[in-house]
């Protein structure tokens, strides 16, 4: 029995989406992310590409909603559903989908290393590698995690600029906290940040600020923990001041505060841009900014960089023509409809000096920020425990910061401690 | 009307409850007294009939069972194949403060969301059984929430528990009362989720109360008047003991019930704060969909199952009191 | 005196259990900024919640699922745990008591401890992502044997003797002699079972992934937690509603029913 369940874990079955090579046009499946925008631009671009590829016919699948796509992906692995080729595939995960064979390695198509040099620094690329020392995946999107600001309320405020450190940001806190209706009760904060303790939430604050303040790094190396204390310890102490005076509210808003004029900061990525460009009430003002630092900290500011990246599944039946479309997913045209129709910035040199893009930067100069900060991202480590790790922190990012009862250095060791439990449990 | 359909449910649930008795004394002889298969029945027409159960008995319960015992000696991540590593998962089991936190947090949640269940469901049950008119529909109505989907429930109190725009709060704040923050501090939040599980599953038990008061003789109450008891002895001294099977009913079935809580801090709290919401399943689905550790998911899981079933056996020992 | 004091707190009951369903459905009515008011009428009634519900997800198909789940498990539970049920009452064979005793087991192991090996079986099944990981397991149900076996202990002996001298077979027994002698028990069994699975979320969350096959809970609970309505409340709660609508509609009409099979075995089965 137990045998039996070896081989159907290992022996994924072939997709049944597909259909056998019996002459027609190959046909390809292709996965993208469910948000509205990029169902759209992944509509655009099949229908583009099939207008002109009579023989490979693609049909895009939105992946689930709400679900995480990372469970979702990993399913259809074991369940061997997966499609031909997914471009929302965060890089997080990819070592598990590498360990169960799932994917194949990109770098044995001949044009990968033409193809990657022309796109992406050697430096930001070798962060792709995976273990074995192969590339599975194709740097597709990177969302730069930056500080949103509502300028009205800084006017309001009296705040001049976007604060730049630690000490700056929460000197407007205490400018722009406030109970602005008189009614007793505080009604504008600086900020604010999903309490849950839910993992990916911290990607919203206290990975992003790590980042910036130990100039880029992350938290392993070669697959053993290495998180820069001071850094860490120091972002736990500045989250810990944020919510003691209550510069951020410890609550659970229900729609979105920014809009609604209750927070004057958040730590977002571009894409909300397009939902404030859609959603924001009139006269609604503001603006991006760099994350906040220490305040001794000198040199370029690092962020976190939501990465989506191209992966191609094994168990496709046209890898050739699975390929040629990914590389059509990163050329010119459709990198320039990323921006146009889902305001996400390609993993691409030369962004803000490319003739293509210069209309798209000219007509949304909001954008720019992000296009700057993109080359200066970070993602996350290719670890497979990377879940419970992230978990481990918002564990005590919540103790630390937003309830203030562990010190920052203490919290910072006991988190590294929990990660090391849980790489000897995961080996 | 109403009277005629309260025997009914007062029916219903006395043979439920024989049934549930008989069969927690093995059922000795079911089919008692009816002289069955007497005539030429063919012996294995039984195993046709049962035969169908049994199969997907033995392939969606036989099965699993065997394999989640395999699993508590595995490491197993769903993607890669499965891996012996004998006690480690129990080692690590009894090593992980959080899952013992987890255990301790339900157990919070049983310590207020039962005695507020029952002390709210035999007031109602007591107001019901005096047989005033249209209670009918206050029945109805407070059984409404038991039939609507717990995930209804949760994002209706999602709204109403909003710390700072929810409902309640605004009603406090507009009556000069204080904010509360239900979901979002550690102290409150458990107890804000034994509220809102007390508001949902409350009218099953008045109904249940309402069945077993209806179920008191009068007979007895009068045996008490002519005693000379008054109102409270007659509560204490006659209902409350005739209730009492009803009441280990209500506790065994709240208990069960209580510690399958996962829907509710899944969808309010994440575990929060500061994992004062994080329940046993809760803990038991992350470690297994979140974190893909099916082995140790398995070994949490049985530990927890030999939890609720050890609780179970001690309520029934210290609540179901002999009174005669 | 002592009735207006019962007839307050049954009224007060009423607030409590009644309103915060009135709210929700006022509220899903609502312009977005209104919904914490404190006034229980909108200043302009929309039906713009719903429609955003139904742009972004497709509630209709998860209905439809729902529907299909449903009916195939509550009509299977009643014809296999009658035909358990009637062997274990009615007929006497070697190791039934053996059979029963292990039906009542199964009762015992929560679905907790099952639901990673099983969910590992429908995988090997193939039958993740499909109806039928939703429906076969639950085909049977215990809950549903033990009250129907209750039931039919009941029925005299004399009817089944003289149904079988006039050459009736088993099956034939069952289902048109029992089964019209045994409709409360059928119809607590089929409500029970019908309840339990029209709000069943955990199971779906970990077997569907795909929209096209996810139940109705298990779709707007994603639209929930997700923020799939962009973080506003108007569309959750028109969401909840619908979700809700069903079962209160089918409450309201057999509510007797409702109340005594439920109350008949605490929640669920």
């Amino acid at each position: 029995m137990l045998f039996a369940c070896l081989v159907f874990v290992v022996g994924c079955g072939r997709g049944e989406t597909q259909e056998g090579d019996t002459g027609g046009p190959a046909r390809l499946t292709y996965w993208s992310a469910p948000n509205p925008q990029e169902r759209a631009l992944a509509e655009e671009l099949v229908a583009r590409w099939n207008a002109v590829h009579p023989e490979v016919q693609v049909t895009v699948q939105a992946l689930p909603a709400g679900q995480s796509s990372e469970e979702v992906l990993l399913a259809a692995i074991v369940a061997g559903t997966t499609p031909d080729l997914c471009s929302n595939i965060w890089p997080g995960i990819l070592s598990d989908f590498v360990r169960s064979g799932g994917v194949l390695p990109l770098d044995a198509f001949p044009d990968f290393d033409s193809l990657m040099q022309a796109r992406v620094p050697a430096d930001l690329l070798e962060s792709f590698r995976a273990a074995d020392g192969h590339f599975y995946q194709i740097p597709w999107k990177t969302n730069p995690i930056m500080m949103l600001y509502n300028l009205g309320i800084f006017r309001d405020a009296g705040v001049a600029g976007p604060p730049r450190t630690y000490s700056e940001y929460l000197e407007a806190g205490e400018k722009i906290t406030a109970d602005v209706d008189g009614d007793g009760q505080r009604d504008r904060w600086m900020g604010y940040r999903d309490i849950r303790p839910i993992w990916w939430q911290r990607y919203f604050d206290y990975y992003p600020f790590y980042i910036a303040a130990s100039s880029g790094q992350t938290l392993f190396d070669d697959g053993a923990v290495a998180i820069d204390t001071a850094a860490s310890t120091i972002v736990l102490g500045f989250f810990r001041a944020v919510y003691a005076r209550h510069y951020f509210p410890i609550t659970t808003f229900q729609g979105n505060p920014m809009v609604a004029g209750k927070i004057a900061t958040e730590f977002t990525g571009p894409w909300s841009l397009a939902w404030l460009e859609e959603n924001a009430p009139p006269g609604f003002e503001y603006d991006y900014a760099p994350l906040p630092v220490p305040d001794d900290f000198t040199g370029p500011v690092y962020t976190y960089g939501d990465y989506k990246n191209i992966a191609i599944f094994s168990n496709t039946r046209h890898p050739e023509a699975a390929w040629a479309f990914a590389r059509y997913l990163v050329s010119e045209e459709a990198d320039l409809l990323l921006l146009e129709k889902a305001r996400q910035i390609p993993v691409r040199e030369g962004l803000l000096t490319d003739s293509t893009f210069a209309a798209f930067f000219a007509a949304n100069p909001k954008m720019r920020p992000f296009a700057e900060q993109a080359p200066r991202t970070r993602g996350v480590d290719g670890v497979s425990s990377l879940q419970e790790v992230l978990d481990a922190l918002a564990q005590q990012f919540e103790a630390a910061a937003v309830y203030g009862v562990t010190e920052p250095d203490k919290a910072t060791a006991r988190a590294i401690d929990r990660i090391r439990v849980i790489n000897e449990w995961s080996h | 009307m109403p009277a005629e359909l309260a025997n009914t449910e007062t029916e219903q649930l006395e043979a439920y409850r024989a049934g549930v008795r008989a069969a927690a004394t093995r059922a000795p002889d079911a089919g008692r007294g009816a002289g069955a298969g007497r005539r030429g029945v063919k012996l294995n027409t039984g195993y046709v009939l049962v035969a169908p159960y049994l199969v997907h008995l033995l392939i969606f319960f036989g099965y699993p069972l065997l394999f989640s015992l395999v699993l508590l000696f595995h490491r197993w991540d769903v993607v890669t194949p499965m891996e012996f590593v004998g006690l480690k998962n129990f080692v690590r089991l009894f090593q992980d403060d959080l899952f013992f936190r987890a255990i301790l947090n339900t157990g919070l949640f049983l310590a207020i969301h039962i005695p507020l269940q029952i002390l709210v469901a035999l007031f109602f049950a007591e107001l019901l059984n005096m047989r005033l008119k249209g209670r009918g529909l206050f029945r109805t109505i407070y059984f409404l929430p038991v039939v609507v989907s717990g995930v209804v429930v949760t994002i209706l109190f999602q709204q109403l528990f909003s710390f700072d725009t929810g409902y309640i709060n605004n009603v406090l704040t507009a009556l000069g009362g204080e904010r509360v923050p239900w979901l979002v501090s550690p102290v409150w939040a458990m107890p804000s989720i034994a509220l809102m599980a007390t508001w949902k599953n409350v009218g099953l038990y008045v109904i249940l109360f309402l069945a077993g008061l209806q179920n008191i003789p009068e007979a007895m109450y009068e045996v008490a008047d002519l005693e000379g008891a008054n109102l409270w002895e007659k509560w204490w001294l006659v209902t409350l003991p005739m209730l009492n099977p009803m009441v280990v009913t209500v506790v065994v079935l709240s208990t069960i019930g209580g510690f399958s809580l996962f829907i509710e801090p899944y969808v309010l709290t994440g575990g929060g704060p500061l994992n004062s919401t994080l329940s046993g399943l809760l803990y038991i689905y992350n470690q297994a969909f979140s974190f893909n550790h099916m082995g140790y998911a398995a070994t949490l899981g049985l530990f927890f199952a030999l939890v609720i079933f050890v609780v179970v056996l001690l309520q029934r020992r210290f609540v179901e009191t002999d009174f005669y | 005196m002592k009735k207006t004091v019962a007839y307050s707190a049954l009224v007060l009951g009423l607030v409590v259990f009644a309103y915060p369903f009135v709210w929700m459905v006022m509220a899903s009515l609502k312009p977005e900024l209104e919904i914490g008011d404190l006034a229980l009428l909108p200043s302009r009634w929309t039906v713009e919640n719903y429609t955003l519900v139904f742009e972004s997800i497709p509630l209709g198909r998860a209905f439809l699922n729902s529907v299909l789940v449903v009916a195939a498990v509550t009509a299977s539970v009643l014809v296999f745990g009658s035909m358990a049920g009637y062997a274990l009452a009615k007929l006497r064979w070697r190791g039934r008591e053996a059979v029963f005793n292990l039906i009542l087991f199964t009762m015992m192991v929560p679905f907790l401890v099952m639901l990673i090996p099983l969910y590992t079986l429908i995988v090997r099944f193939g039958w993740t992502d499909s109806l039928l990981g939703l429906i076969i397991p639950f085909m049977m149900s215990a809950t549903a044997v033990l009250i129907l076996r209750q039931s039919f202990l009941a029925i005299p002996q004399d009817i089944l003797d003289a149904a079988r001298i006039d050459g009736c077979g088993e099956g034939r027994i069952l289902f048109t002699i029992v089964w019209p002698l045994s409709i409360p028990a059928l119809v607590t069994a089929g409500i029970i079972t019908f309840v339990g699975n029209w709000n069943e979320v955990l199971w779906p969350l970990v077997v569907i992934r795909q929209e096209a096959w996810m139940t109705m809970p298990q779709m707007v609970t994603l639209f929930a937690v997700g923020g799939g309505a962009n973080a506003r409340l108007g569309p959750q709660l028109a969401a909840a509603l619908l979700l809700a609508l069903p079962v209160v509609v089918a409450y309201l009409f057999f509510q007797r029913h409702f109340i005594s099979s439920l109350a008949s075995t605490g929640l669920k089965g």
